[in-house]
Order: C-alpha cells, then structure tokens, then sequence
C-alpha cells in the first residue's frame, strides 16, 4: 500500500507539531479530570475514548470517503476476539496486544474493502449490515475457539507499580484508553490533511473527476476502508479489556447503528464530530437510564424509556441539526464572528463542513 | 430427498415473506430513495395493534384489516412528518432518522403493549396439509401466507401498470421535478408511496408472526433479510425484490437444513457477497441502467 | 397575457435575474435570447414555480402565479419543455404522451388530445409502446413537446429545443408550433442560443446578459441590429 508509506511520510509536518501540542494539553487535561472523579466515572470516560477511537475510523471512511458502513461493530469483534484469543494463556504486553489486534482487523478490513470498493450507497450499507449480522455468528457457530454465547474472558490490564498499589484499575484503563485515542486523532488528523485525506475526499466529492486527476479511485477506497478497520480493531481491543468479556450479543448489529448514528450526530467528516458524537453515544443513554431509575415508573415503561429517549434524540437531531452538533457549532460560530465583524455580508455565513481538523 | 422437499417448500413461505419486505423496502427506495430500516418495526408495532384488537374481542380478519390500515396510515405519517422535512439534508441523515424511529417504536410496544413475549394467533392450521395418508409438511397457513402474498403483489402490480393514479406515482418516482411540471402533485404521490409500502410491510409482519412469536425486536431479522433480498434483486427493481426475498428464502432453509441454523445469517452474507461481486448493482440491475 | 415584472432571482449569493421584466402577448412567439449563463433557464424555471424568485411578479391573466407550486402552475395551463427534454426514459412513449394531460377531468378530450399529439408526431405513434429510452435525440424532443401540448396549454415554455437536433428536425418541429399559434393561438417563450433561427420564427425577443435584460423589442428589428448582434448574439 505505497499510498500509506506516503501517508506514513507525511505524517512529518509542521501540523503534526500543532496537533502533537494539542493533544498533550488535551491529554494533560483529561488525566487531571480523570484523578478527581470516581472509579465509574473513569469507566465512562474510558468508554467515551474507545467509541471516539472507533468513530473517527468511522468517519474517515464515511465522512470524508463517502463510504457508508453498517458494519464497523464486526470489525470491533475482530479486534476484541484477536485480543482475547492473544491473551488466553499467555500474557502479552498491552502494547503488542493492540497492535496484534489492530493488524487482524485492517486485514480482515482490506478483504472486506476489495470486496466493497465496488459498491455503491445502499449495496454497501446491504453489503455492511450483513457482516454486522453474520460475524458475529461465526464466533457462536465455532464455540470451541470463540467460546460461543458466553463468550471469553479478558483479564484488565494491571497499572505499573509505580503508581502505587492501590491505584484504581478503571482509572488506569481510562488513562490507557485517552492514551491511545489522542495518538490515532493526532495521525488521522495528519492524515486528512496530506494528499492521501485530499484524494479521499476528492473520491467522495466527485469519483469521475478524482479518477480523472490521476487518482485510483478503487485503492483509495481499499485504504480507507484499511485505515479505518484498523481504528475499529484498536478500538474493539480496548473495548475486550475494558468489558473484561468479549461476546458476540456486544457486537450486534446494534453497536454498527450507534457508531453510525455517532458520527452523523457529531457531524459528518470531522475528528471533532466523532467526539461530540461518542459523548452523545455514551451518555444519553447512561443519563436516560439514570432518570428512568429515579423516576420510579412501571417496570415495562422503565426499562424501555432510555431506548425510546435514544430514539427520539436521533429523530430530533436530524430535524433539528442536520450537520451534527459539529455543523451546528460552526454554524453558530461564523454567525457569531459575523456578527461581531459588524456584519458587513448579510449572508449567512458560508462553513466549510468538512475541514477536518476544525480549523 | 424427503429433507430437500421439506426445506423447499419452507423455504418458499419464509421467501414470500422476505419478498413482501423486500418489496415495502424497494417501494419505498424508488418513492424518495430513502432505504427504511424503520420498515420491519413499522410492521411489528401493526401487528401489536392487530393482537390489542383481537384482545377486545375483535374478530381475527377486523384485527388482520385493521392492522393493514394502521400500517397504511403509519407509512403516510411517517413519510410526511418525519421523511418529508429531511429531504434536502445529507442523505445518510434520513438513514439514521429512520434508525431512531426503530427505536422509538421498539421502545414504544412494550410500554403499551406490555414487554412479554407473545404469541399470535393464525387463521388456519399451522398443521401440514394431509394428502389421503401422506402429511405435506406445508401447512394451511403456510398456504394463505403464499396466496395473500402473490394477491397483494397482483393487486399492485395492476395499480401501477394499469391505472392513471400508478401511473402518476411511477413519473414521480422516477423523476419529481419533470412531474410537477406536468401538474401532478408529487408530494402526494410520495405519501402514498411509503403508505402503500408500509401496507405490504405490515403484512409481512402479520404472516410471520405465528410462527416467530411476538416481541417487540421480531422484525429486525426480517428486515435484515429483506433488504438483503431486495440488495440482491436490485433496489430499483420490484420484481428484483420478489426475486431476491425468494432466493433468500431458499438459500436461508438451505443453509439453515443442511449445515445447521447457527449459519443462517453467515451464509446470507456469503451469498450476498458473491452477487454482488458479480452485479454490484443486484441480479436485475440492467433494468436501472437508464439511458438518458 | 404573461408579464413579468422586476424579476430578481439569486441562487444563494449569486444573483442569476435582476430585475427582468417584459410581456408576452397571447398568441405570439417570444425569443429569449443569450449567452450560456445569461440566466435563460433560471428564467423559464422561476415561471413555472420550479426556483423561487427572491423578488418581483409573474402574472398570468393578471394572476399573481409566483408563489404558486409548480403543479399548480402547469394546470393553469403553462406548459414546460425542459432543457435536456426531461423525457421519463423508464416510461413507455404512450405513458409519457398520457402523463402530460392527467391532470385534466376532461377523459374524452385527454383521448384527444394524445391522438392529434400522434397525427402531429408521426414517428411517435409507430413506436408507442417503447420504453422511451430507445428513441433518438430528435424524438424525444418531439415527445416532449407532444407531452406538453397534450395539456392543451395556452402558454408554451421551450428551453433550447434545438439543442442537439439536426436542423430538418427542427424546422419541422418550429413549423408543427407555429402553427398551433396561429390555429389556437398558441404563446410561446421560446429560449435559444442559436439567435438567428429564434429570431426568425419569433414576433418578439428579449435578449439576457448575465441576468439583466439588454434589448427587448420585436424580432425583426432586433435581427437588423449590427451591434446587438454583434455583442450579444453572435452573428
Ligand atoms: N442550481 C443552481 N445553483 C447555483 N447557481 C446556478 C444554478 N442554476 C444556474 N445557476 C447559475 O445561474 C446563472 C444562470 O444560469 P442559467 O439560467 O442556467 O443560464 P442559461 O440557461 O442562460 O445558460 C449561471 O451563472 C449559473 O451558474
Ligand atoms: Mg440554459
């Protein structure tokens, strides 16, 4: 793949210097937030992290390649069962695990991507829903190495002793989660804005004139589908250490719908609306199911109100807020700087949706 | 043999469910190229209405009746309200407004319904049908599902090959904007396009429920195989989608019979996969190639 | 009979009519004249309700018709032939032929109406019941406009019918209108690039240049024009 050594290669620019700074101010920042909140709030925001590790994949592809995908949870399976299936019997570094994860999912997303770089529009959601739907099948079908309906068991990855024994291990799960998420935006924030993210969005925009300017258009799509797959495989193998439980019933074609329904509500085709969309993900429905509990309601109306408030969010959302909550900030900030410049234009004013790296 | 015979005739009831949905889907798809993934809980909640009637002491064909139209009045409410102003957004906005309203509705018939699972009634024998001393494994209602199935498609194939209303509702599918400017009013056309559709989904639900049991996620299976039927047939294309709902009836009893149930949804992918390589556009794609 | 009064028309920041008006007289052919980009289309589009002018009247019969939906626009008898023809190409040929009047109550006249479009269009009714997509630049043209004659309108919207077809084609198709002019008396607006065949089968033009109207008056004086036609229509 010499458009990923390109990319590999660009990834030395004077961005990287602005995003690596960013991403240390925002680590820096997060680990001091996680220091002062409880061990199930650690377990939250390491949540939020690996969503975010999987939805900025997500979005590289679908976003910004225009390649739509109903199946990224089953590219989280293949990364969450590679890591469970390393870590049965020997004892990994966490490291090496990731990257081993990381490796079986791009491969497994390469084949997937020849296959769909074919397929347009809803013959690849067709095409993606269907992996959703079968994989994870194949891990009950062969039970015996896949440890069937119940699934096999991760040990959580212990803190260094330095920390101190009494260390909570969430918190250290949370640290390792925003850890490896900041390092993946960083690289496909770089990524996005070398020719490689130019060429995906060229595909996306306009497949005839991309091919015309020289671009291919079928091996772009196969390295965004790669690129992303590996983002979902990383993701799925913190999500096996953070759940301590890999099964299939966590890999549905549920979790493929929330990532989707993530990303647009975020904002399509930027790293920032992949945030916003997996703090949406991770706490609406841990706010609704808090409200559902305290209100007590019949157990029928109860158990079902955060699944009918989710519901209605992502209805609402898209009547309201078209662009995501990343559009619709943007929006509100050119009006704002509009208005504050005196307003000279009397035109709303114009955003670029899809620069990618907020700027 | 005997096995192959059992697993045909199976596989032919399950496929013209599939095709039905396959059918709502494709109905839709052509109207305002919004794929529904709303359209099996459209069906399961309809088919919720039809036991709450049949509850009251309804007779089974004023339930049966009575879900058909509510299923016809959701797919024109649901058009209008909630497709209708997305319209001009980014077209993946309209797949996940579909998704949030499987959500709701999920959410919805247990709060109203009650969250147990239920089980639903059928109008004849779900027995196999007796040939003198010889038992069919083909059962009465297996028979009915066939036939109401093939009636609806007749009945609609005639609404739009034969009538002026299918006539206007096909211009506006195929191209909105020269339509209105031949005076019909598209919006309409539109809103009883989805309705239409939702009829047929709401159908589906009701044949498959006997057997798959009534809960408020029964449909989702059914959706997946429908769309995967109708991927297979070719989106634009309603006899694609009998065809394709069809195949994945068979192929699914099949794979099901023969290398065991667990692989049912693993062989549709396989399947899928493999026409699609071939025809990424479906088995009858050749119709959607226009000349323009 | 149609007037057009201080039409602007922008397409977000860009302003593609300004402050265009003019009025065509019933039964007469009006040329629309002008560049690529002049804002002919726009023009054509906004009466029939297809673009929103941003401000300025379109009246017919004295009706204020600028707000109105394109559907409504059409059944009170305006009809449109769009540039690039607009044919449905999934559509058998007679089903596009019966799209164009279904809007009337009139059913026996609606029998009329396609039989004289088939008596007009001869090449039409040999292949009735064809998908359209088998037929040829020229006669797609030509159901095109059947279709929008067999409303019966009284005002007829043609976007660069010529584009395309071989010119025996054409002025046979050019004569088949006038003279629907002249027996129903007809009114046309007729958009062309090719200026000189436009002005000579219209009483009256106007001429665009981006978006503004730069001579209005009848097409026989206009054609003498040295430096108009020079400027602006090219021959
Ligand atoms: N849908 C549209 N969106 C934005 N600009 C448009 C659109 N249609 C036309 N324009 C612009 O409006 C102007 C007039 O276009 P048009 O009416 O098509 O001209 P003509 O038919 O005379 O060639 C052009 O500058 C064109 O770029
Ligand atoms: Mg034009």
């Amino acid at each position: 793949m010499p458009a990923v050594v390109k990319g590999w290669r660009l990834l030395l620019t004077p961005t990287l210097s602005r995003h690596l700074g960013l991403a240390l101010v925002a680590f820096i920042l997060l680990l001091l937030l996680s220091s002062q909140i409880g061990a199930y709030d650690d377990y939250t925001l390491a949540a939020v992290a690996i969503f975010v590790i999987a939805t900025a994949g997500l979005n590289l592809l679908t976003g910004v390649n225009g390649q739509l995908s109903l199946g990224h949870g089953a590219l989280m399976a293949v990364g969450a069962y590679s890591t469970s299936l390393l870590l049965r019997g020997h004892d990994l570094p966490l490291i090496l695990v990731l990257l081993l994860s990381l490796a079986g999912a791009s491969l497994v997303g390469a084949v997937f991507g020849v296959a769909a770089a074919r397929l347009r529009g809803p013959y690849l959601a067709g095409a993606t829903l269907a992996l959703a739907v079968g994989l994870p099948q194949i891990a009950t079908r062969y039970s015996h190495v896949f440890g069937g309906e119940e699934g096999l068991t991760v040990p959580p990855p212990a803190a260094p002793s330095w920390l101190g024994a009494d260390f909570p291990p969430e918190r250290w799960m949370a640290w390792i989660a925003i850890a490896v998420a900041l390092v993946t935006l960083v690289l496909l924030g770089n990524l996005l804005q070398s020719s490689v993210g130019r060429s995906f969005k060229a595909v996306r925009d306009h497949e005839a004139a991309a091919a015309l300017a020289g671009i291919n258009v079928a091996r772009t799509q196969v390295v965004a589908f790669v690129v992303s797959s590996a983002c979902a495989g990383l993701a799925g193998s913190l999500f096996a250490y953070w759940s301590g439980l890999t099964a299939p019933a966590g890999f549905g074609v549920a979790l493929s719908l929330q990532l989707i329904s993530a990303i647009v509500i975020g904002g399509l085709g930027s790293l920032s609306g992949a945030v916003w969309g997996s703090i949406v993900l991770v706490f609406v429905p841990n706010f609704t199911s808090g409200m559902a509990s305290s209100l007590n309601l019949p157990s029928s109306v109860g158990n079902n109100l955060p699944l009918l408030i989710y519901g209605a969010v992502l209805v609402v959302a898209m009547l309201v807020v078209p662009y995501g909550i990343d559009g619709g900030l943007r929006r509100l900030l050119a009006l704002a700087r509009a208005r504050w410049a005196g307003a000279a234009t009397n035109h709303k004013g114009v955003v670029d949706w899809d620069d990618p790296a907020g700027s | 043999m005997q096995r192959f015979v059992v697993l045909t005739l199976n596989g032919l009831t399950e496929g013209s469910i599939y095709a039905a949905m396959a059918l709502a889907l494709v109905m839709i798809w052509r109207a305002t190229r919004v794929v529904n993934f709303a359209q099996g809980a459209m069906a399961m909640f309809t088919t919720y209405l039809a036991l709450f009637s049949l509850e009251r002491g309804a007779p089974y064909w004023l339930a049966f009746v009575i879900a058909l139209l509510c299923g016809f009045v959701l797919g024109a409410v649901v058009e209008r309200v909630l497709v209708r102003p997305v319209e001009s957004a980014p077209p993946l906005n309209v797949v996940i407004l579909t998704l949030g309203l499987l959500l709701v509705l999920e959410a919805l018939a247990p709060m109203l319904f009650g969250g147990q699972i239920r089980s639903f009634p059928s109008a004849f024998s779900i027995v196999g049908i007796r040939l003198g001393s010889l038992q069919v494994p083909f059962s009465s209602f297996d028979l009915f599902t066939l036939v109401s199935v093939l009636v609806l498609m007749a009945l609609l194939l005639l609404l739009f090959q034969r009538t002026d209303l299918g006539l206007r509702m096909r211009a506006a599918a195929f191209n909105a904007e020269v339509s209105r400017l031949l005076g019909i009013r598209v919006g309409r056309m539109l809103t009883l396009g989805w309705a239409l559709a939702s009829l047929v989904g709401a159908l589906a639900g009701l044949l498959i429920a006997p057997s798959l049991l009534l809960y408020p996620t029964y449909m989702d299976q059914v959706l997946v195989f429908g769309f995967t039927g109708a991927i297979l047939g070719g989106l634009d294309s309603p006899p694609g989608a009998v065809i394709g709902g069809l195949s994945m009836g068979f192929a699914l009893s099949y794979v099901g019979g023969y290398f065991g149930s667990d692989l049912e949804t693993v062989g549709a992918l396989v399947i899928l996969i493999a026409v699609l390589m071939v025809r990424p556009r479906g088995l009858l794609a050749w119709r959607a190639q226009r000349v323009v | 009979m149609l007037e057009i009064v201080d039409l602007t028309v922008a397409y977000g920041p860009v302003v593609a009519l300004e402050r265009v008006s003019f009025r065509v007289a019933e039964g007469s052919v009006m040329a629309v004249l002008g560049a690529n980009g002049a804002g002919k289309t726009t023009l054509v589009r906004t009466i029939s309700g297809l673009v929103r002018p941003r401000s300025g009247s379109i009246r017919f019969d004295q009706k204020e018709i600028s707000r109105l939906a394109p559907e409504a626009i059409a059944r009170l008898g305006i009809g449109h032939v769009p540039e690039g023809r607009g044919v449905l190409a999934e559509l058998t040929v007679e089903e596009n032929l019966r799209l164009g009047g279904l809007w009337r109550t009139d059913r026996a006249d609606r029998g009329t109406a396609l039989s004289e479009a088939y008596e007009l269009f001869r090449p039409l009714a040999e292949r009735r019941h064809l998908p359209a997509f088998t037929l040829s630049g020229g006669e797609r043209q030509m159901l095109s406009i059947a279709r929008a004659l067999s409303a019966r309108p009284r005002v007829l919207l043609l976007d660069e019918p010529s584009l395309g077809l071989a010119s025996l084609v054409l002025i046979q198709i050019m004569a088949r209108i006038k003279q629907l002019v002249q027996q129903r008396q007809l009114t046309v607006v007729l958009i062309e690039q090719n200026a000189r065949s436009a002005l000579s089968v219209a009483d009256d033009a106007v001429v665009l240049s981006l978006g503004r109207v730069v001579a209005h008056d009848q097409a026989r004086r206009l054609a003498s024009e040295e430096g108009l036609r020079h400027a602006y229509l090219g021959f």
